[in-house]
């Protein structure tokens, strides 16, 4: 009884506590650095443009924030609620809670076309479109086409040999980015730096690309969270349900491939933020898609947004790739969780 | 509002031996059919085939006149809906979020909240009784109440047919006649058509209006109880030799399969006399039966039950007329079986002055040197209605040198121990 009544009360204080949180880390984000400012600046510089008194405005300061510090904050907040939502996507879809974008080979391949953009020495933009971003995706969409088609028996694709498929072929492409890398030579740098996962360089521009992928993903998966939850009781009883499992199946696998391939186009491969954080969540309020999937998003922004904070202050001025720190805080969570696992059976795994 | 179920020509076919074979069949609306059948016989793919998660090979489908492969999941999933055998549910979805997931066909994408949906919810959780629970997390349900809500979620699609899989396989013997009396109301107040695979025979003749019995792919027998619960069709079936009879309280077909015996091939045992009548002996009877022993049963009346399984047995056994007693004519014939024992059984049985001859039978056996064996009978049962009589018989066969058994093994450890001469051999 006493556990009921603390979900429920989890319920209703959710989405206000993580919305909170989510301000504090982007408003601790913003205001850290090489040039650190207060909140009394921040405030004065955005409210700048309503023309309300707020005086004195340092114009250096002013291109800091606007251009570099807060196009940088809404990156890593829209990157982590991508790989956050992708997670708990793939991981209700396959009903596996090992499921994300990596098992089923999207982030290689995305991560495969990126790097041979690089190396292939493009112009960095064709037409307002970065071409690293671009073959990201084209690498991640390709992938998946790939590993659907291998999977398909008939007319269906089972979930299961959907991930086999999915981590053979992941394998080998990260092979093929070994491989590339490997012969990088002059690139080197840039391609080890952009595989282990960064947000420097963050852009306006950067993030007028990345954000309306993201919303679209988020749109696709979000709108089938009930189908989400009908498919954890198994795809027979969904399709008993009236569920078109095979077009619905489809959907959420673009849907959340579409979140990966943004994420990982933007800031290379960032891991255990789309393992970590919607377990966490399932924790706190059950399996339930319609509040899992805003809540994962919420938390994978203010996640990324901390972890990527650190990542360019603790050896400041140097920078350290932001994917090394998620993965240094997120195995041990990881491993903490695995040992409640009790509490981690939302996918009618037999103990 | 009702339906029909056509099944037209159904194959389902993966390589060489057909799963479901040219079946035909038609449901008009508002019956109970139990789908009967051994293992692999095609019960589960049928159904399969019907909810459209499995694909015939050839045939059709067809409810009130329309193929199912015309109509969107949606549309079928609001016709019919579906209780899978088991259903496991380790997450914590409350039991009010998972029947409501029932109302899934009917919901519009971009719509708030379906209008009758909370109303819907509370009337399929009301009539299957799981108001209650509505709070509760699935996993923490007990299988019998897992079923229910799973049921209250197939309610909440309002569907004109519903199939169940094996329904009561995993559930104790209360909630599966819970189970089956929901069911069954459900179809008398709502109409709906249950077609449901079903192991148990007896629940199936209890519960249902109609049978098929499935074998091998094809149709067996199709009908009431009365036609296809017949010794025929179950042996065809199932392989065994079944003793139909009427339960004793419901009047409802009850089966009852031969047992084999399981005493030492070709090492004869002698035979044994068992004096019948009343409810007592049978189990005795079975004993003796399965440990290989040719048995002969005395004077019953046709309505008893070790007549019934002497019948059954095909035994030699000797018929009395109700409410008689035992004739000089019946009283030889007992005598002349009594001849050819090796040993002769009393089993703790009633007596009154209808078989109150037969202890007399006994006493000659015992006079002229034949084994017999007296149980005695339980303390506190009632069991002399002769005024005194049959005890005082029974206390002069025991001085006489009868040997007096209190539990039913006994009987095994005497045959056992000093092996009986068979008469006729030695």
């Amino acid at each position: 009884m006493r556990q009921k009544k603390r979900q429920i009360n989890f319920k209703v204080l959710l989405y206000p506590a993580l919305l909170l949180v989510l301000i504090g880390a982007a408003a601790v984000a913003v205001s850290v650095g090489a040039v650190p400012f207060t909140l009394r600046e921040i405030g004065a510089i955005l409210l700048s443009p309503l023309g309300l008194p707020c005086g004195e405005i340092d114009p250096v300061k002013k291109d800091i924030l606007l251009q570099l510090r807060l196009p940088r904050v809404i990156l890593a907040g829209a990157v982590g609620a991508a790989l956050a939502t992708s997670g708990a996507a793939f991981q209700g879809l396959f009903r596996n809670p090992m499921a994300d974008s990596y098992v089923i080979g999207v982030s290689s391949g995305a991560a495969l076309g990126a790097v041979a953009a690089m190396l292939a020495g493009l112009p960095p933009a064709w037409g307002g479109m970065g071409m690293v971003p671009l073959f990201a995706f084209a690498g991640g969409a390709a992938t998946l086409i790939l590993v659907y088609r291998m999977a398909r028996v008939g007319g269906e694709v089972p979930v299961m040999p959907l991930l086999l498929a999915g981590i053979a072929v992941s394998a080998f492409l990260s092979a093929l980015v070994s491989l590339l890398t490997y012969f990088s030579d002059e690139k080197l740098h840039q391609v080890v730096f952009w595989i282990m996962g960064g947000l420097s360089g963050a852009t306006w521009a950067k993030v007028k690309m990345m954000v309306p992928y993201t919303l679209l993903g988020f749109a696709a998966v979000y709108f089938y969270s009930r189908e989400l939850n009908a498919l954890l009781f198994g795809e027979e009883t969904a399709h008993h349900l009236g569920i078109d499992i095979e077009k619905v199946k489809k959907i959420l696998l673009l849907g959340s491939s579409l979140l990966v391939a943004a994420a990982v186009s933007t800031s290379g491969v960032i891991g255990f933020v789309g393992l970590v954080v919607p377990h966490f969540i399932r924790l706190l309020i059950g399996p339930d898609h319609r509040h899992l999937l805003p809540a994962s998003a919420l938390l994978g922004a203010a996640l990324l947004t901390v972890t990527d904070t650190l990542g360019r202050t603790v050896i400041a001025p140097r920078e350290l790739p932001v994917g090394i720190i998620t993965a240094i805080l997120g195995a041990p969570l990881f491993l903490y969780l695995l040992r409640k696992r009790k509490k981690l059976r939302y996918f009618n795994l037999s103990e | 509002m009702s339906i029909e179920l056509t099944v037209h020509d159904l194959t389902l076919q993966y390589e060489s031996d057909p799963i479901l074979d040219r079946l035909s069949f038609e449901i008009p609306p508002g019956r109970r059919v139990a789908l009967l059948g051994a293992n692999g016989a095609g019960k589960t793919t049928l159904l399969r085939c019907i909810s459209k998660a499995l694909q015939p090979s050839a045939g059709a489908i067809l409810i009130d006149d329309r193929d199912i492969e015309s109509l969107s999941p949606r549309a079928l999933a609001r016709t019919m809906a579906v209780v899978p055998q088991e259903t496991r549910a380790d997450f914590d979805f409350t039991v009010e979020e998972t029947v409501t997931m029932g109302r899934l066909p009917y919901r519009k994408r971009f719509a708030a909240g379906e209008a009758g949906e909370r109303a819907a919810t509370r009337r399929a959780m009301a009539a299957t009784g799981v108001s209650g629970l509505a709070k509760r997390s699935i996993a923490t349900l007990s299988g019998g109440e897992k079923q229910r809500v799973i049921i209250a979620r197939a309610l909440c699609q309002e569907p004109q047919i519903l199939l169940l899989d094996e329904p009561t396989a995993n559930l104790d013997l209360g909630y599966q006649h819970n189970l089956l009396e929901l069911i069954t109301r459900l179809n008398r107040e709502e109409g709906i058509t249950i077609i449901a695979a079903i192991h148990d025979l007896n629940l199936a003749a209890r519960f249902f209006d109609h049978l098929l019995l499935l074998s091998g792919g094809r149709i067996l027998a199709a009908g009431t109880a009365e036609e296809v619960i017949a010794p025929g069709p179950i042996k065809s079936a199932y392989g065994v030799d079944a003793f139909i009879f009427r339960h004793p309280l419901t009047g409802s077909l009850q089966v009852s399969v031969r047992n084999e015996k399981d005493g030492r091939p070709g090492a004869a045992r002698p035979p044994i006399h068992v004096i019948g009548g009343g409810e007592e002996a049978l189990p005795l009877l079975e004993q003796l039966q399965r440990g290989g022993f040719p048995l002969s049963i005395g004077p019953v009346t046709a309505e008893d039950s070790s007549h019934r399984f002497a019948l059954f047995y095909d035994l030699p056994v000797i018929k009395v007329d109700p409410f008689s007693p035992v004739s000089d004519e019946v009283h030889r014939a007992h005598l002349a079986l009594i001849e050819k024992a090796a040993l002769v059984v009393v089993p703790p049985i009633p007596y009154g002055v209808g078989n109150l001859r037969n202890l007399e039978a006994v006493e000659k056996a015992l006079e002229e040197g034949r084994p017999v064996a007296i149980f005695s009978h339980p303390p506190g049962a009632a069991w002399d209605f002769t005024g005194g009589e049959a005890g005082r018989i029974l206390k002069q066969l025991k001085n006489k040198g009868a040997s007096v058994l209190k539990e039913r093994d006994e009987i095994m450890a005497l045959l056992e121990k000093e092996p009986i001469q068979d008469e006729e051999e030695g």
